[in-house]
């Protein structure tokens, strides 16, 4: 695994990028950045579906999310970009691992929201409280995104021998 | 600070005419949430310059950040202020240019805050005795 991420790296000139001068921080405020749009799309609408700013339209507000996706998508291409570079780094640390974990929870229940939740929610009137059922995945959603802020930040600091890593 | 950056990029986004169905009177409802997260900010950035005040009082970089970081903020009020009453005032054209600039501080906020760790060439101010 760790050749495999190694080589793509390697030959997609990834690596170099990364070693250059400037190449791990401008990935990083791009990834920061990202993660800023992501929140201030998605979470921002998770807030409001938890009852926050109360009489904005949910349709409208959604319209923000499309921007989410484009921060989500900056944040997939930087993070294998550090991923790639320095896959020891990444591959045996919990908190990377549990940041991916975060990811996963936060995606399953987008696909959730998606295909029960969304097209009832964007028809709701701003004035109308939502549900439990929709309230509960905006709270999910909410809280996995904090999570992997957190997680994201704790990889720098934690970097653990391999042998913690039990199931690595 | 992503709660910060995140509630303004929302708001500087329908600024710029993306969703602009979104009332403004409405979105600065956000705000409360904006400003606690920035007095954690506020904490949690005097907390760092204690730890290490040398690293950043010796660093260009800091002042850029500080400086676009407290335009950002001074927008974020004044967005808030002209929302509240009912029928904004301010044109169309000039709502933009402030979105697109309130989206160009919080950019140069985050790149100069994670360049703080690459640029500095002083760590303790030990150096200096």
């Amino acid at each position: 695994m760790l050749e495999l991420l190694s080589n793509f790296s390697q030959i997609t000139g990834i690596y170099w990028f990364m070693n250059s001068p400037w190449g791990w921080p401008v990935a990083e405020s791009i990834h920061f950045f990202g993660l800023c749009l992501l929140l201030g799309t998605v979470g921002v609408f998770d807030l409001r579906m938890l009852g926050m700013a109360n009489g904005l339209s949910y349709e409208a507000l959604h319209k923000l999310v499309p921007w989410g996706v484009v921060g989500y998508l900056l944040n997939v291409t930087t993070g294998t970009m550090f991923l790639t570079t320095s896959p020891d780094q990444y591959l045996f640390n919990p908190a990377f691992q549990t940041k991916l974990f975060f990811m996963l929870i936060a995606g399953l229940n987008m696909l959730l929201f998606y295909f029960t939740t969304a097209a009832a929610v964007k028809s709701t009137p701003a004035i109308i409280t939502l549900p439990n059922r929709a309230r509960t995945i905006a709270a999910i959603s909410l809280l996995c995104w904090c999570g992997v802020i957190v997680c994201g930040r704790l990889i720098t600091y934690f970097r653990p021998p391999y042998h913690w890593c039990f199931w690595c | 600070m992503a709660f910060v950056v995140g509630i303004n990029v929302a708001v500087g986004l329908r600024l710029v005419g993306i969703a602009p169905k979104i009332p403004l009177q409405r979105i600065i409802n956000f705000y409360p949430l904006h400003w606690y997260c920035s007095i954690a900010i506020l904490v949690s950035g005097l907390a760092l310059l204690a730890a290490y005040p040398a690293k950043a009082l010796t660093n260009p970089v800091f002042y850029l950040k500080l400086t676009a970081l407290i335009i950002g903020l001074g927008l974020s009020r004044y967005f808030q202020l002209k929302f509240q009453v009912e029928q904004s005032t301010i044109d169309e054209k000039k709502l933009k240019l402030l979105g697109a600039l309130s989206l160009l501080l919080w950019v140069i906020t985050i790149t100069a805050g994670r360049f703080l760790a690459y640029t500095h060439n002083t760590l303790l101010a030990s150096r200096f005795y």
